[in-house]
């Protein structure tokens, strides 16, 4: 008896110490990221020590000074309020049905949204490209807020699994008291599907304020910058020489760009699994 | 209900219920249709057409296809592009299942854990791309200077620009990436849903630890593998322009080597201003992504097992 428990306890020790290696690799972009902007260009090039020798504030104060910092912010907000809210409330909309009622034509609604989900949206950024050039959207955020508010399948799809968890006769029951087809889905689905809210706004938060293909493509000038674009393009170069690549700065302006996700983590993790249903994913 | 077609009040409730189903859909309809369906057919007409990036443009037929199937750029962007998504799809699934799997063992500080593993996933792919080209960087690049500490020599390789070790560096990163992330959150969630008497009865059998992932485990959580390898594909399609654009740059050094198809759109549409010919490219990435949805399609149908 006492072998079997000491095994089950080597067992677990090495379990911990595997989890600590993973998390050491898992979390060493971000202090390499963190400890570079804190170096002064000099060092940067020349050490890599993650512990900086002369410590330095230089770097953050480059981009406060030196770029449209706060306007790159607006704008990266902007985009990410507007097509998170967007998507929200018109995937919740389409999920309900879907998971709800019985209706002609379902299944194949529910087959071409699965499909779409499969096409990747670059191949089709070109003809969209084409396509709000000509309805003159270029050069601003709607192309990319403007779609969102048409629901996104992936979102659909997992709204729809959530649903799918609540009991049914919590619906009946709301008929019973009179409630309609509407009243069903604010009294009773929306209030018990907080976590699934709080998920894929979380994690549609943290897409576009990550997204860095679709302004790249649809926005060139620096008045609707995201913060990714001005990451790529105003934090880049020293300014007297083109040919440098300032990277303690960047390394500062993605030290900058890396906390909001970080605190948006820290307040949503407790729904993040929660909030994911998985079972039943063939139904 | 819906056996007593013939009643007429049963028939009108019928055609409300449909109604208001529809009325439900409708947002996702119009969606589909003006950001999907047209860009569809629009890319294929565009594809038949010498457009520059000026808006001007003629019909040239099959031109662009002829060109682009004598070109070696393309061919070999298409086989980067190929490799890249399976290799991806298989690597990031793998990990993410792992860290799940150690995530899901209860133990002390796990929230912590759980922070250090997801982290990486939200913060800007651009920002990994940074960090990563400094982190493989040749002079005072982190893993140099790791394998230097642990080997004792004098490491200075080039990782993202010497042509063997490219790829062991573009595939380290995407284990960092939003994708993995997400895939950990569903394969943790599903593996939650693993009933728990299976493992007690593979105990009481003695079965290995091994023995229990590959006969329990695996066979309950394969709809969600399923499911992430779709998404893991469509994210190797899609988000593979935001990890190596910033990466390694829209011709894809060294020598192409990671020039995926999203990147050589890119360069021929706003570097050589070549939208038509950047539309036959888009339809060739449109196909690729069309057979490998039907493809995984194909192997699930085999080895997917269903709880009823």
């Amino acid at each position: 008896m006492y072998s079997a428990k000491a095994k089950k306890r080597a067992g677990r020790i090495s379990i911990l110490i595997l989890k600590i290696i993973v998390a050491f690799i898992m979390f060493s972009p971000i202090i390499w990221v963190f400890s570079g902007s804190f170096k002064t260009l000099t060092e940067f090039t020349t050490s890599s020590n993650i512990i900086p020798k002369n410590f330095t504030w230089e770097n953050f104060r480059y981009i406060f000074n030196n770029s449209n910092y706060f306007l790159y912010v607006r704008n990266t907000v902007l985009l990410m309020g507007g097509a998170t809210l967007g998507t929200l409330i018109s995937s919740s909309l389409v999920a309900y049905p879907l998971a709800r009622m019985e209706f002609a034509g379902k299944n194949v609604i529910f087959a071409i949204i699965v499909g779409t989900m499969m096409i990747p949206n670059i191949a089709l950024i070109i003809p969209q490209y084409i396509m709000f050039g000509k309805i003159g959207w270029l050069d601003s955020l709607l192309p990319m807020i403007i779609p969102a508010c048409f629901a996104y399948p992936y979102n659909v799809f997992l709204f729809r699994q959530f649903f799918r968890s609540i009991p049914k006769e919590l619906d009946e029951s709301a008929y019973i008291d009179g409630c309609s087809k509407m009243g069903v889905f604010f009294k009773v689905l929306v209030p018990l599907s907080k976590p699934t809210f709080a998920t894929i706004g979380v994690l549609s938060c943290v897409f576009w304020w990550n997204e860095l293909t679709q302004p790249v493509f649809y926005i060139n000038s620096d008045q609707w910058r995201t913060l990714t674009i001005a990451l790529m393009t105003t934090f880049m170069y020293t300014s007297g020489n083109a040919f440098v690549i300032n990277w303690p700065s960047i390394m500062a302006a993605c030290t900058l760009m890396i906390i909001p996700p970080m605190i948006l983590y820290l307040c949503g993790s407790r729904f993040l699994v929660e909030g994911i249903k998985t079972s039943g994913l063939k139904g | 209900m819906a056996n007593n077609k013939g009643s007429k009040p049963a028939k009108d409730k019928r055609i409300k219920n449909n109604l208001t189903a529809y009325a439900f859909c409708a947002p996702w309809f119009i969606g589909f249709i003006c950001f999907t369906l047209f860009p569809i057919g629009f890319m294929f007409v565009v594809s038949l057409t010498d457009r520059k990036l000026n808006g001007l443009s003629k019909f040239v037929g099959l031109l662009n296809y002829k060109n682009m199937f004598s070109s070696p750029t393309f061919w070999n962007s298409l086989k980067v592009t190929i490799m890249f998504t399976i290799i991806m799809m298989v690597v990031t699934t793998i990990w993410a299942v792992i860290l799940a799997m150690l995530l899901n063992h209860k133990q002390r500080f796990n929230g912590i854990f759980q922070f250090c593993y997801f982290l990486p996933s939200v913060i800007p792919t651009v920002a990994l791309a940074y960090a990563f080209r400094t982190i493989f960087g040749k002079e005072a690049g982190l893993l140099n200077a790791v394998i230097s500490i642990f080997t004792g020599k004098n490491t200075s390789i080039n990782w993202l620009y010497d042509t063997r070790t490219v790829y062991f560096a573009v595939f380290f990163i995407t284990l960092f990436i939003y994708n993995t992330g997400q895939m950990m959150l569903t394969f943790r969630s599903g593996l939650n849903d693993v009933p728990r008497e299976l493992y007690e009865a593979c105990d009481l059998d003695g079965a290995s630890a091994l023995r229990k992932f590959f006969s329990v485990t695996l066979p309950m959580i394969s709809p969600i593998v399923l499911f992430n390898a779709v998404m893991g594909c469509v994210s190797a399609l899609n988000g593979s322009f935001a990890l190596l654009y910033p990466l390694t740059g829209e011709s894809g050094d060294p020598n192409g080597m990671t020039q995926v198809l999203s990147l050589l759109i890119y360069k021929e549409a706003f570097s050589n201003m070549k939208v038509g010919y950047a539309s036959a490219l888009s339809v060739i990435l449109f196909i690729v992504a069309c057979v490998f949805g039907i493809g995984i399609f194909a192997v699930s149908k085999k080895t997917v097992y269903y709880e009823n």
